[in-house]
């Protein structure tokens, strides 16, 4: 007997006080069967079976002052031996299989996962299930990977890739003082200090069957899913991991930091909290007012038409009411990143430097514009029919597939796809407008810009100093005139609120 | 219209596929090869995922193909300049056509070729491949959208300009080639893109050149039938003129002394090096590239006694990659490593020098080799997990050979590979006259 597509019943969100839907079931699963794990199955014919191990847990459960410990958890768990294998002998296992585990953790998620060919599916899932319940919390590994760790933050992040350094130092300024508040590879200092001892507590804590939902989907067969929920059955049921993360107390105010580095061009990110998050009501509404204005790598959306198709300005510019980490190497984005709080996000690809305060003031321009005037009955119509469509391609793979439908046990939503289409179909224009006009308030705005010469970008903010823009090419009339507008747009940043951030102290 | 081949019939990919079957194809599934008497191709191949097409459409150009001093990058400005609109639809009626189809729409650019690809609902087929069929034979770009869109691409280098990475592959191929086009990397020299503004007559010349029929191949993929792709390519695409263009690249000379370059790196990073050599070109009957693409995971992949030793055991080395693509014309094989602490380089560069002389005297475990070939067909079944990764796994064999079949030869072609036909190979390519070192170092130091 095949298993039904989701063993969970899903349940409305609450309104109001609101916790992820997967810790309101916890009560109710413990008391049905206080052994048996939480799981999302879906079974299929696919001769690929794909795992997601997810853990409702992550790095906003790191202790003060030992910030990285859960990302470090997570990758000595896969990246690291268990109790009978060393890391060398897993990976000349896994290798004629051409499969792996790997892991991603967020601030409430963690999760492994990993695909095989059903024709290995016992030997893999032995890797797997031994890595995750058996770990060898070897010093070896610990060492290699808090090294990749500090070397993630201080050498690849902090200096070789200005727009993932700048998206992620937004989001530790928004959320400075929150548990959000570090990266979730942690912090270098902390890190240095982390011990085996310290991932051992860690785990004990928080790899819990409290905190467990297990992910399964494609071909596998009869009697599989029943032995990898006894398998997890063994974890100690724990507390779980219920808190609750409020909204970010920022003050009033447009915040600038100026990370300086040697660099050619100029990376500009910029975003405030909103509470909506896929739970809530107003959600789908607000991210169709985030791929109309600036949908992913797509040259389908607003500001990526006003900045980069008629000016040439860069590479692209999108918009976000999602946490989309390594956007830049990606189409889509990753599941399994559910957060209780988010962000609005407006991502400027890097410009020229001489472009950088008008690039920053055209954003603010469009952003304010989309404020004042919402957007029209064609945009509507249009960005509606593409996500109804674009939910296909989001949900395309097998893996996918199973992530959205354990995001929407978090969120206590149904499936992603169907979800998402009654509740646009249900959306009208006066509708966006009001979300637009209710949750995008600029009044808390951070602003992140990487460039060369701090000094310069910020005394043209507090001086408001005019930042005309030329062209190689003749432009319209209307473009020249909004122009006049954009180059003199005021970024209504007190001069204490613009700080110059040398990169050596992002993520220290 | 002449049909090349008829439908081949192989097998799909099932839980219960019997053992005796495993080693048969590498690619699984049914497809169709069509050629138009203008010299277009059409590969269709439907899957069992419903609902979705992918539509890949390859060029046979990259910046391999751009042979003038000056000139490089425009393979790449062209698949920006794609997007620009064509003479029955502005780049806004194009926008909101996939817009509305829910497409997700990009194309990408190597030395060797060039794909464009749209994902979208299966209803949408006609819309979008009318489309393509205007830009594809009718673009239409004014002046001065060229010299915006130019500026895009500059944007481009910009994004990718903070990774030292992007630099040790710049100067790795300035240095290893004199005169092929595999000297310049696909965005091209920043002094040429920074020139681009002003080669708006060059780009229709360019355009001119490569985007003609016989140096594209369709392929459709997914919720689709023969019949369908084939009517709508007939419609769309029938009418397109043969050109007659064919570049003149030049043949690098045989390397005939060891060679290095050093960069410093203006911030603060772990040392990088790029050891390569001078490597053969794709081939789905001659052993040598074969043999090599068997050689790479062994001496260099994750389980090789080199890995486990500078990344595991002694933890010299925080990434250590190889890149040896199929290349139409012969390239590179290269192996990177990031180094943790600078004082380590000299041994880092031996031990991997080491490892390639290694191969040359010793032959390959057979274990090992068994367990790269499984890895081989293993991975390839695991990424053809939707009807995009299906067409996405293909094109580069399409930018190669134009058919799928060729995928089946080199799985065949790798079963015969021995462990003296890698040992002979890896003799004849890994020669310190074939070999090329780039280091790249800060001079702010490792790390800040």
């Amino acid at each position: 007997m095949r298993h039904a597509k989701c063993s969970d019943n899903h349940r409305k969100p609450a309104s109001g006080f609101w916790l992820p839907a997967s810790l309101l079931l916890f009560s109710t699963a413990l008391l049905a069967s206080p052994s048996k794990p939480a799981s999302v199955l879906q079974p299929g014919t696919s001769p690929l079976v794909t795992f997601r191990i997810l853990f409702t847990t992550g790095s906003a459960f790191d202790p003060p002052g030992k910030e990285g410990l859960a990302a470090l958890t997570a990758s000595m768990l896969a990246e690291g031996g268990t109790r009978s294998m060393s890391y060398d002998q897993i990976v000349q296992a896994l290798y004629p299989m051409a499969s792996s585990v790997n892991s991603q953790v967020d601030k409430e998620m963690t999760v492994f996962s990993g695909t095989t060919h059903i024709e290995n599916l016992d030997r893999y899932y032995g890797l797997f299930r031994d890595m995750l319940l058996d770990p060898g919390f070897r010093p070896e590994d610990f060492k290699r990977l808090r090294d990749d760790a500090i070397n993630f933050l201080k050498v690849s992040l902090r200096e070789g890739n200005d727009e993932e350094l700048g998206k992620e130092h937004l989001y530790n300024t928004i959320y400075a003082g929150h548990p959000y508040g570090h990266h979730n590879v942690g912090k270098v200092s902390a890190l240095a200090k982390l011990t085996i001892d310290d991932v051992r507590s860690f785990y004990r804590g928080h790899y819990t069957g409290a905190n467990l939902v297990i992910g399964l989907a494609g071909g596998y067969p009869n009697g599989f899913a029943e032995r990898v929920e006894g398998d997890f059955a063994k974890l100690p049921e724990g507390p779980g991991d219920k808190r609750r993360f409020d909204n970010p107390k920022l003050s009033p105010g447009t915040h600038i930091d100026v990370i300086t580095r040697d660099t050619r061009s100029t990376a500009i990110s910029l975003g405030f909290p909103i509470e909506v998050n896929r739970a809530a009501k107003d959600w789908p509404a607000l991210a169709l007012v985030a791929s109309y204005f600036g949908q992913h790598r797509s040259s389908n959306s607003y500001l990526y038409q006003r900045l980069r198709e008629a000016r040439g300005l860069n590479y692209g510019d999108y918009a976000y009411v999602e946490y989309f980490p390594r956007g830049m190497f990606q189409m889509t984005p990753d599941p399994n990143l559910g957060r209780q709080q988010q962000i609005f996000q407006i991502w400027i690809r890097p410009v020229e430097a001489e472009n950088g305060v008008f690039a920053l003031r055209a954003a603010l321009f469009e952003f304010d514009k989309l404020v004042r005037d919402g957007i029209s009955q064609e945009a509507f119509e249009t960005t509606r029919e593409f996500m109804t469509k674009f939910a296909n391609v989001l949900t395309q793979t097998q893996s996918a597939r199973l992530g959205y439908a354990l995001d929407g046990r978090y969120y206590g939503i149904p499936d992603y796809n169907s979800y998402l289409k009654t509740q646009l179909s249900k959306l009208t224009l006066a509708d966006v407008n009001a979300m637009i006009r209710r949750h995008l308030r600029t009044g808390r705005m951070r602003i992140a810009v990487v460039t060369r010469n701090g000094a310069a970008f910020r005394d043209a903010i507090v001086k408001n100093t005019p930042s005309p823009i030329t062209y190689n090419s003749p432009k319209p009339k209307e473009i020249m005139d909004e122009d006049k507008i954009i180059q003199a747009y005021k970024v209504n940043a007190r001069p204490e609120d613009v700080v110059i951030v040398p990169v050596a102290q992002i993520f220290e | 219209m002449k049909k090349l081949i008829a439908l081949l019939s192989v097998i799909c990919f099932t839980a219960a596929m019997p053992a005796q079957q495993k080693e048969t194809k590498l690619f699984p599934y049914n497809y169709a090869v069509d050629d138009l008497e203008n010299g277009l191709r059409l590969v269709t191949i439907p899957t069992d995922f419903p609902n979705m097409v992918a539509l890949y459409i390859v060029v046979q150009t990259g910046s391999r193909n751009e042979v003038e001093p000056g000139k490089s990058g425009y393979a790449h400005l062209f698949e920006h300049i794609m997007f620009r609109g064509s003479e029955n639809y502005t780049s806004e009626q194009r926008d909101l056509i996939l817009k509305k189809a829910g497409a997700e729409s990009n194309a990408s650019t190597n030395s060797d070729r060039t794909t464009y690809y749209e994902t979208f609902s299966k209803e949408d087929l006609d819309p979008v491949m009318k489309l393509e069929g205007d830009r594809f034979q009718r673009l239409k770009y004014p002046e001065p959208a060229y010299k915006t869109e130019t500026l895009a691409v500059l944007g481009e280098y910009n994004k990718n300009s903070a990774d030292p990475t992007e630099k040790l592959d710049e100067v790795l191929h300035e240095t290893a080639f004199t005169k092929h086009t595999y000297e310049h990397t696909t965005m091209g020299f920043l002094k040429d893109i920074q020139d681009m503004p002003n080669q708006y007559t060059y780009s229709l010349q360019f355009y001119s050149r490569f985007y003609r029929p016989e140096y594209v191949t369709i392929v459709l993929a997914g919720d689709v039938t023969r019949k369908q792709a084939l009517g709508l390519t007939r419609k769309y695409f029938g009418e397109w003129k043969r050109g007659n263009y064919v570049p003149n690249i030049p043949a690098e000379p045989a390397q005939t002394e060891p060679r290095a370059a050093a960069v410093d790196w203006n911030s603060p990073t772990l040392p990088w090096m790029a050891i390569a050599f001078k490597a053969p070109a794709y081939s789905d009957d001659k052993k040598d590239k074969a043999a090599l693409d068997l050689l790479a995971p062994i001496a260099f992949g994750s389980n090789s006694d080199l890995y486990q030793r500078l990344v595991l055991k002694e933890q010299k080395v925080d990434n250590l990659q190889t890149d040896f693509g199929n290349h139409p014309d012969p390239e590179l094989f290269t192996v990177y490593a990031r180094v943790k602490d600078p004082k380590d380089i000299d041994n880092v560069r031996d031990q991997i020098l080491a490892a390639f002389k290694r191969f040359t005297d010793e032959m390959v475990d057979q274990t090992k080799l068994d367990a790269t070939r499984s890895r081989i067909r293993y991975s390839f079944a695991l990424r053809m997990n939707s009807s995009s990764a299906i067409a996405a796994a293909l094109a580069p064999y399409i930018g190669l050979r134009r058919t799928p079949e060729t995928i089946n030869k080199l799985f065949a072609l790798y079963q015969q590979i021995t462990p003296q036909d890698i040992r002979a190979i890896a003799r004849q390519y890994f020669t310190p006259n074939n070999r090329t070192i780039v280091t790249l170092t800060s001079n702010k130091g490792a790390n800040n």
